[in-house]
Order: C-alpha cells, then sequence, then structure tokens
C-alpha cells in the first residue's frame, strides 16, 4: 500500500465576499474538494480554464488562503504548522510556475536566481550554496558557466529550467507543476516532460501536474482527476480512465482532445458540449455539469452527486447511483 | 486554378543589429476548398510568410522578394509603388483575403458593439444598404452558430464568452466571401470542449465555402484532425510539404520526424518515450544560407552546415529539402 503524502478533505477556496458598500459576489473556485497524491507519484488534474485547478494548486503551496476544509502533508494539517515545521512544510512543497517569462526576475542573474530559497532558508556556507547552483544547473541540462547570465539571455524552454533549478534546490519532496510547458513550442515541451519524469526517478518526487493538455498529461501521469466548475468528477488509472471514461463530462473532454494522427483523427466521433463553463458565482443547482450534459436527468437538478467507487474509479455521477 | 499562389517570397526585417531573415524563399499553392496547414516553432516565420501576403508587416519589415497571387490578380509589393500597393490590398483585405486572429479580446474593440464591428467589413466592401448589412450580418451570426443572433447584434464584446468571441471573428472574416481565410492559431486561446467546437465549425464551412483555408499552428492534433496539406516550416524555409497523411505517416524531414516523436499520442496503447529534439531553434539574425536545422539534427553532414539543400520530390505532393534525399547520401539516413 502506498503511503499518502498529501490528502486534501474537503477544501473549499472562495474568492470575494467582502465590500463596504456593496458585497461583492462570492466565487466559489473550489468546492468540496477531496484528493490524495501518493508518494512518488504524479498526480495529473485536468479541466477547462475556471475549473479551480490552479486555484487548488496554489492553495497547496499556501499562495491561496483556504475557506474551509483541510490539506494535510504527510498526516499535519498544513493550516495548524508554525515556526520552524513550516519553514520544513515550505521546503519540501515547491511550485513550478506555467509562464517562464514572467516567474523570474530579470534583475537577477541565474545564480542569484536558484540561490535565494537557499539564503532564506539558510542552507549551507556561501561557497556550498555556489556550489550547490552549478550542481543544479547540470541536473537541469544547463552549463554551470551559465551562472552570471541574466533571464532575458535564454529560450523560453531554457527558462522553464531555471525555473525547475530554483523548485528543486530545497530538496523538495512535492512540487505542484501549474501548466508547466503550455507556454513552450512542441520539441521543447518533450525536453521538459522527459527532464520532470527523470528527476521523478532520481530524486522519488511526487507531482501534482496541473494541465489542460490531456494527451500530455496522460503521458506524464499515474492517476487523473478530472475538475468542473470547483470540484472532482471522476478519478482514476490514467491509462483506465482514458480507454474507458465514466463520467460523462470526462468523456466528452477525452473526445474532444485532437489526437495526432490523421486517419484516428477522421474516424473519432467527438462529442461536442453544447454552451460554456456556467459561472462559479452562481453554479446550477445539483450537478454543476447538468446544463451541458447530454445524459442529465431530472434528478441531476435536484441532488448533488457525491463521489463514490464504482470498480476501479471514483465517480461523482447519478448515472452509477445503483452500482 | 490556384486561389492563392506565393513563389520565392523572402521577408526581412531590418533592426539594429542586422537585418533578420523571418522568411526565406517559401512557396507554396492554396487551392480552392482546401485546408493547408503551416506547422512550425515559434520563430519559424509562419505567421510572417501570412503578414507578408497580407501586407501586414510592422514598419521595419519589407518583402525582399517574391510573387504573390490572389485568384489570378498579381499583388507581389515588389510589382507596385507604395502608394499603389496600400490601395490594391486595402481592397484586397477582408474582401478577397480575411484573417482570423489567435486572441479573440484583442481583435474585437470593447467600446464598438458586435454588429457594428461585424457590419463595418460588409457595408465597406458591398454596395448595400445597413438594413441589408444587418440581415446579412444575422445570418452570418447563425452561420456560426450564435444564438439569438437579433439580441446578440446589440452587446459588447465583454458579454460573450472566448469561444463565441471566437465565432464573431469567424462571421466577420466570413463577411465578405473572401477566396482565402488565414487562420492563425484559431484555437490556442481556447479551452479543449471549446476547441472542439470551433474546429468542428471551420470543417463545416469548408465544404460550404468556395475558398481556401490556411490554417497555421503549432498543435499537430489540431492539424491531424482538419488539414488536407501541411507545410513544415523551421528557421524562415518549408522544409517539408505534403499531404496530411504523407508528413504523419511518411516523414522525410529530420525535423518532421523529430517533430512526431517529440508528442504524446494518448491512443497509443504502450506507453512511448519523448524523443526531444536537442537544443533551439535558430536565431534568424544574420543567418547564414545552409540548411537551418543542422545544428540540431543528428544527421547533419558536412554539406549541411555549408549549403541549403534543393526539394526533392517523392510525389506530386510531397517534397522534402534535405541533403540526406541526395543520391550521394545514401545510407547516411537510416
Amino acid at each position: 500500500m502506498p503511503k499518502p503524502i498529501l490528502e486534501i478533505k474537503d477544501l473549499k477556496v472562495y474568492f470575494g465576499g467582502g465590500g463596504f458598500i456593496k458585497k461583492a459576489p462570492l466565487v466559489k473556485a473550489v468546492d468540496g474538494l477531496n484528493l490524495t497524491v501518493y508518494e512518488n507519484e504524479t498526480f495529473g488534474l485536468v479541466g477547462e480554464s475556471g475549473c479551480g485547478k490552479s486555484t487548488t494548486g496554489r492553495a497547496i503551496v499556501k499562495i491561496n488562503k483556504i475557506t474551509d476544509g483541510h490539506i494535510y502533508y504527510n498526516g499535519v494539517d498544513i493550516d495548524t504548522i508554525k515556526g520552524e515545521d513550516l519553514k520544513q512544510y515550505k521546503r519540501d512543497v515547491q511550485m513550478i510556475f506555467q509562464d517562464p517569462y514572467a516567474s523570474l526576475d530579470p534583475r537577477m542573474t541565474v545564480g542569484e536566481i536558484i540561490r535565494e530559497p537557499m539564503d532564506i532558508h539558510n542552507i549551507g556556507t556561501k561557497e556550498e550554496r555556489e556550489q550547490r547552483v552549478r550542481e543544479l544547473l547540470e541536473i537541469v541540462g544547463l552549463k554551470p558557466d551559465h551562472i552570471r547570465r541574466y533571464p532575458h539571455e535564454f529560450s523560453g524552454g531554457q527558462r522553464q529550467r531555471i525555473g525547475i533549478a530554483r523548485t528543486l534546490a530545497l530538496n523538495p519532496k512535492f512540487i505542484v507543476c501549474d501548466e508547466p510547458i503550455s507556454a513552450l513550442d512542441v520539441s521543447i515541451q518533450a525536453q521538459v516532460i522527459n527532464l520532470l519524469e527523470h528527476l521523478q526517478k532520481e530524486m522519488g518526487i511526487s507531482y501534482l501536474f496541473i494541465a489542460h493538455d490531456l494527451s500530455m498529461v496522460k503521458h506524464i501521469s499515474d492517476r487523473i482527476g478530472v475538475m468542473y466548475l470547483g470540484n472532482l468528477v471522476e478519478v482514476g488509472d490514467a491509462e483506465s480512465l482514458y480507454r474507458h471514461p465514466m463520467h460523462p463530462y470526462t468523456e466528452a473532454l477525452l473526445s474532444s482532445v485532437p489526437i495526432p494522427d490523421p486517419k484516428t483523427a477522421r474516424q473519432r466521433k467527438r462529442i461536442v458540449l453544447e454552451g460554456e463553463l456556467p459561472s462559479p458565482i452562481n453554479p446550477p443547482s445539483g450537478c454543476v455539469f447538468r446544463t451541458r450534459c447530454p445524459k442529465a436527468m431530472e434528478k441531476c437538478a435536484l441532488e448533488k452527486p457525491q463521489m463514490k467507487q464504482v470498480g476501479d474509479r471514483k465517480v461523482a455521477c447519478h448515472l452509477y447511483d445503483d452500482k | 486554378m490556384a486561389m492563392l499562389e506565393v513563389n520565392h517570397l523572402s521577408t526581412e526585417f531590418k533592426t539594429d543589429n542586422g537585418i533578420v531573415k523571418a522568411v526565406r524563399d517559401v512557396s507554396f499553392k492554396v487551392e480552392k476548398g482546401e485546408v493547408l496547414g503551416i506547422v512550425g516553432e515559434s520563430g519559424s516565420g509562419k505567421s510572417q510568410t501570412m503578414f507578408s501576403i497580407m501586407g501586414l508587416l510592422s514598419g521595419n519589415g519589407y518583402v525582399s522578394e517574391g510573387e504573390i497571387t490572389i485568384d489570378g490578380k498579381d499583388i507581389s509589393p515588389k510589382n507596385y509603388s507604395e502608394k499603389e500597393y496600400e490601395k490594391i490590398m486595402s481592397d484586397i483585405r477582408g474582401n478577397d483575403m480575411a484573417m482570423i486572429f489567435q486572441d479573440p479580446m484583442t481583435f474585437l474593440n470593447p467600446v464598438l458593439k458586435i454588429g457594428t464591428q461585424l457590419i463595418e467589413p460588409i457595408l465597406n466592401h458591398n454596395k448595400i444598404s445597413k438594413q441589408e448589412a444587418t440581415e446579412r450580418a444575422i445570418e452570418l451570426m447563425r452561420k456560426v452558430g450564435i444564438p439569438s443572433p437579433e439580441t446578440r447584434l446589440n452587446q459588447y464584446p465583454f458579454e460573450f464568452s472566448g469561444g463565441m468571441r471566437q465565432r464573431i471573428i469567424i462571421a466577420i472574416a466570413l463577411a465578405c466571401n473572401p477566396k482565402i481565410i488565414i487562420a492563425d492559431e484559431p484555437t490556442t486561446a481556447l479551452d479543449v470542449t471549446i476547441q472542439a467546437q470551433v474546429l468542428d465549425l471551420i470543417s463545416n464551412l469548408k465544404d460550404e465555402l468556395d475558398s481556401g483555408i490556411i490554417m497555421i499552428t503549432h498543435d499537430l492534433g489540431v492539424v491531424a484532425s482538419i488539414c488536407d496539406r501541411i507545410n513544415i516550416m523551421y528557421g524562415g524555409k518549408v522544409v517539408e510539404t505534403g499531404t496530411t497523411d504523407e508528413i504523419f505517416y511518411n516523414p522525410k524531414h529530420p525535423y518532421t520526424i523529430g517533430l512526431l516523436s517529440c508528442i504524446s499520442n494518448p491512443e497509443d496503447d504502450v506507453k512511448k518515450e519523448l524523443h526531444p529534439i536537442p537544443g533551439s531553434p535558430p536565431d534568424l539574425l544574420n543567418i547564414k544560407e545552409n540548411c537551418p536545422f543542422a545544428d540540431r539534427c543528428e544527421k547533419a553532414m558536412k554539406i549541411c552546415k555549408m549549403k541549403m539543400p534543393e526539394f526533392t520530390e517523392y510525389s506530386d505532393s510531397h517534397q522534402c529539402a534535405c541533403w540526406l534525399s541526395h543520391p550521394m547520401a545514401k545510407g547516411k539516413g537510416e
């Protein structure tokens, strides 16, 4: 039985709601999410923009405040940890950001960027840090003499490598990858994916891999969770979820993925969903997907489906109520 | 006759550091009712090729060589004075040639009603009354799948979602029955399910209209699902051209082969290892006239770094510019 490294229980992240004269509308970005990531595992989180996948990732690294619910890291609630333990948590859990152009300070040299986390956490002497930066540059496939250069001297893929080197500086156990490849060119995406896979093998890091590009997610993930409007609708083993999607949304999402193979692409029948994602300010009653669901029933408007185990899968849909 | 014909097009940009050769000796044709995909990474010159054709290059850019004809009409910049060219092009843009841009939010004017933005090109290019133009606009909105177009006509862009905005842009592009529609990454900014809706719309329109469509993209999945032919561009040059099947199942150029082996196909049963192409695309500033891919190519020979290869024909539609297909390089490709 693999050991869980991160457990999310009934996570709620709401935005807005404040205001002085008029109350701002409450955006329920994440609404009651449950998720477990095991050690040495890659968990892929997919969904359309606005479904709350990035908010979940940002809540884990404590960028977004949790409204309700708990996130347990190695069994400890991250909301309650303080002092030295909190510092340790921030060392263990790191994040790789989407845009390698915006996430690096243009006025710092590459060496300073990668060394900064070690400076903050007071790790080693000055010489040791310098040595470690050189090592890290080599690990991510850059040259150690790049240390005195500035980010603008690098291409997108190389900048993403610098970002990865920085996250690795503190020997993390868990990395939230928020769309780490979507800003990169196709031939560069594969370089970064291979690097992430290699690092996992070497260092036993767990990933939460957030993306909307399903073909890459399927490639890198062990398990996949599909999110829709603030909650998971289906969780399962990557291969089996792709082959036999159970939730109607997963089915539609997977059939929309463009397949890079003309013959399959011609034969495949796309399930084209009507309409677009409803607003999380005022989500539909019952099942949030019912407004676009081709298989919606009367019950879907009345009752919110609960996540339950069906075979090897967890799925939240009334279609599987009596199974 | 081809709807659009481009011969030996080269485009350069003057910069403080020297001349950037963004497009180098590019030739292709687009027939009626076909979708030509132009695939390449950022900086490969795919967008600049299109801007050169449309006459929309930014201030320091100019077409240095080449001929462009649209439906038999010559629109090569070098054959006209600057003033004449501008006059011809402003008539052709929107009328014979229309462009669908990547980002629907920056393309639409946020302070003008959708109706105004849709009716404007119709009135500009046709001698009809405003009433008729409005009717035509409503008909177009129906065609691209926008529900209750009469009310939507009086709304502003912010009231539309991303997918709906992209449909409006497609409607504007279709306004004057163009002969050529150039779509520059039309689905990149959209979500997967919305992307599927827009791709369906484009392939349905293709059968309905008499236009040729050029689809610029870096997403090989999108290309596989809607294109008939593909040009692969690298470092400002077309390195391989062929039908979609020829490119996907019988690629010849090492770059095409590399590109196909670094994407993952979710339909594969066994997890395929990705083989990324090492290095990064070339700098087009003061680029030498050799094969642009030579520095990243595993099979590069001495000649590759010295001279640009000619196109070798594999079939009527399939051509590839690589020294490996030269008779003297026999056996080196394996």
